[in-house]
């Protein structure tokens, strides 16, 4: 896989200079208040100038979350080069901004046409990761060059609102520690929760790195919960943990068969 | 104009959520819908639904919600030109490309909940591209509805009663992990009702249903615009009870005849006809342990609903009625119907068709005819008598 089109989030700063050396030259930083889901975030303030950064946002917003947005954006560094966000209200407010913008629709941008019109609106979308190997192909075949896609990463199964492992907890009287892993149906999954909401994360890991990925603009590691070591050998090559490739190698069904659905 | 509006899983259920009062309702078509395995319209229907509603002034919205994967897009075109030519009042749509595309032909377009809007900036970027209407994200709060309606004056839908995600609508494919099927193709299995297994004690994170009978007076003072219930799988009794309930809520807020007491009376009406605890949610506070449902589905059913109108004999006075739960001779049952209030019957005489005097209904889907002064409409339904509207007035 290309190094110079990897897009990673940061967990430590002082990773940074570990991901150059291997060729990775932009950085996208989860924003203080701005995300869930994700253990390290990081004020503006403390990101360094020297690079190629990008601003992560995963949140959906509320009006309050907007209004703190639009003031940040007002005073944006000229040391940020570009926004990744989910949340449309913050498309609403980037459009005019010349920065650079990817949309990360979580779970959304399934089709060539969706994400096309959603390119008059900024300038790479993130294919979604729910659709498969074959679908993800013919999507980037029809827009080259214009795409983010997904390489690496625990990838999230469910976002809420409520605080679900807080209620867990209290309602047990147990110790509350992020990271409880719950299973069912042989599917494994961890939560991970801050106060703007729950995270649950599927198991493993989600790797695409062996793939070969043709067209994409950028290919988004998000590095949460992987530490540098792991994400080093993933760069290079190779698999230091248990992964697998999400939705890529499953049809999904869409419809169950039956007299009323044919 | 403040606006009731019900869920439709079939046409008999949409002609009794019009019948028993609801403004509009909402259904889905064989494709495209997040009920992917429910019934679901055919288009023959839709056309015959459409129809329905209109010759009585009343309203369909069609929907056309799931996340499109390119393999999807097949026909959409075809689809929502013939929704257009029969005269569908709107579509509800959460996918970029449905809204394009719907708005090409004509439509009127609604955001679905499976967007998930709960800002103002997010709803302005979909106005900006023609939508009509938004149902808010079931986390929106009485003070984001405020503030968006302020914002944007956009006409604005939220959740009053049923069931709620406990996810952000939208965000989440547990169904596609553990099920195979696609969410957000109509394909949720209710993952999150579901008991998982922890090395301590078992996770769980149902919520609790959402009731908003408390909040209607507020909700329509701050702007809201219509008012919908969740459900387009429940069963006839429950939407015709459901929706009669809330009718006469806005109704009696309108008119200024709604007492506590008469709150407090449809309050006792919804809690028994759904099986599960409904509060407020997100409206009023932040819903915590309380709000939520542990170690298992807690889930109390009945069988308060006896059975439906099918006619009346006008010349011998007896109601004809389709069996739906058992009752016999001595029960102390109501009827409750279009426009009408409940009406207390004592259960005296039971006759087979055949005119035979039986004991016990006891056969389900079995006519039975029942002596009676009053017309009753088709569709009117029996239930047991549990509460005393007149008694507790």
């Amino acid at each position: 896989m290309k190094k110079n089109n990897l897009l990673i989030t940061i967990n430590q700063i002082e990773d940074i200079d570990k991901l150059k050396k291997l060729g990775v030259s932009n950085y996208a930083f989860p924003l203080k208040e701005f995300c869930v889901g994700i253990p390290n975030t990081f004020l503006i303030s403390e990101i360094p100038k020297e690079y190629n950064s990008f601003l992560f946002m995963n949140r959906v917003l509320d009006n309050e979350g907007i209004d703190k947005l639009k003031v940040i954006l007002n005073n944006l560094p000229s040391h940020i080069k570009g926004i990744i966000f989910d949340d449309l209200g913050i498309l609403n407010i980037v459009k005019d901004l010349k920065i650079e913008k990817i949309l990360y629709l979580n779970h959304f941008n399934s089709n060539v046409l969706s994400i096309k019109e959603y390119l008059k609106y900024v300038d790479s979308v993130v294919v979604s990761t729910d659709i498969n190997k074959s679908e993800l192909d013919f999507i980037l075949k029809e827009i080259p060059n214009k795409l983010t896609v997904c390489v690496l990463g625990y990838l999230q199964a469910m976002y809420s609102r409520r605080l679900l492992l807080d209620n867990y907890c209290t309602y047990y009287n147990l110790k509350k520690e992020n990271g409880l892993v719950i299973t069912s149906n042989n599917e494994k999954f961890f939560v991970y929760e801050n106060e703007y909401g729950t995270v649950l994360y599927h198991l493993p890991c989600y790797s695409a790195m062996h793939l070969d990925i043709p067209y994409s603009k950028y290919n988004f590691i998000n590095s949460a919960f992987l530490n540098i070591d792991d994400i080093t050998k993933f760069i290079k090559g190779n698999n230091p943990r248990k992964t697998d490739t999400g939705f890529l190698d499953i049809d999904l069904i869409y419809k169950l068969k039956g007299e009323n659905n044919d | 104009m403040i606006e009731l509006l019900s869920p439709a899983g079939d046409l008999e259920r949409l002609k009794i959520a019009l019948l028993y009062g609801a403004d509009a309702v909402y259904i889905g078509g064989v494709n495209y819908s997040l009920r992917a395995n429910a019934k679901n319209f055919s288009n023959e229907e839709i056309k015959e639904a459409v129809l329905f509603a209109h010759s009585i002034n009343k309203k369909v919205y069609v929907a056309v919600n799931i996340v499109f994967h390119d393999e999807n897009l097949n026909g959409l075109d075809d689809y929502l030109k013939t929704l257009k030519e029969y005269a569908v009042d709107a579509v509800i749509v959460s996918d970029i490309v449905a809204v394009t595309k719907a708005i090409k032909y004509g439509l009127k377009v609604m955001l679905s909940t499976q967007a998930s809007p709960l800002n103002y900036e997010a709803i302005k970027f979909w106005q900006s591209l023609g939508v009509d209407r938004f149902v808010l994200g079931r986390e929106a709060t009485r003070e984001d509805i405020i503030r968006i309606k302020n914002e944007t004056n956009a006409s604005i839908e939220c959740f009053i009663h049923g069931a709620m995600c406990t996810s952000i609508s939208g965000k989440c494919v547990l169904s596609n992990y553990c099920t195979k099927r696609d969410s957000n193709r109509g394909g949720c299995a209710q993952i999150c009702r579901w008991v998982f297994d922890t090395e301590n004690e078992p996770f769980t994170m149902m919520s609790k249903d959402l009731n908003m009978v408390e909040y209607i007076e507020d909700m329509i003072n701050i702007g809201v615009n219509s008012f919908k219930v969740e459900g387009r799988m429940r069963s006839i009794y429950y939407i015709a009870t459901v929706i009669m309930c809330y009718r006469q809520i806005i109704d009696n807020i309108t008119n200024h005849t709604l007492t506590l007491e008469k709150k407090n009376y449809y309050k006792l009406v919804l809690d028994r006809v759904a099986n599960r605890d409904s509060i407020p949610q997100f409206y009023n506070k932040f819903p915590g342990v309380n709000e939520s449902y542990f170690q298992d589905r807690m889930e109390v059913s009945n069988q308060d609903f006896l059975g439906i109108v099918l006619d009346y004999d006008k010349e011998n006075k007896l109601v004809i009625l389709e069996q739906r739960n058992y009752f016999q001779i001595g029960d102390v049952v109501e009827f409750i119907g279009p426009n009408m209030e409940p009406i207390t019957y004592n259960v005296s005489t039971i006759l087979d068709l055949d005119n035979e005097k039986i004991e016990v209904a006891r056969h389900p889907k079995m006519v039975v005819k029942l002596p009676l002064n009053i017309d009753l409409p088709k569709y009117a339904m029996m239930r047991l008598k549990v509460f005393d509207k007149n008694s507790d007035l």
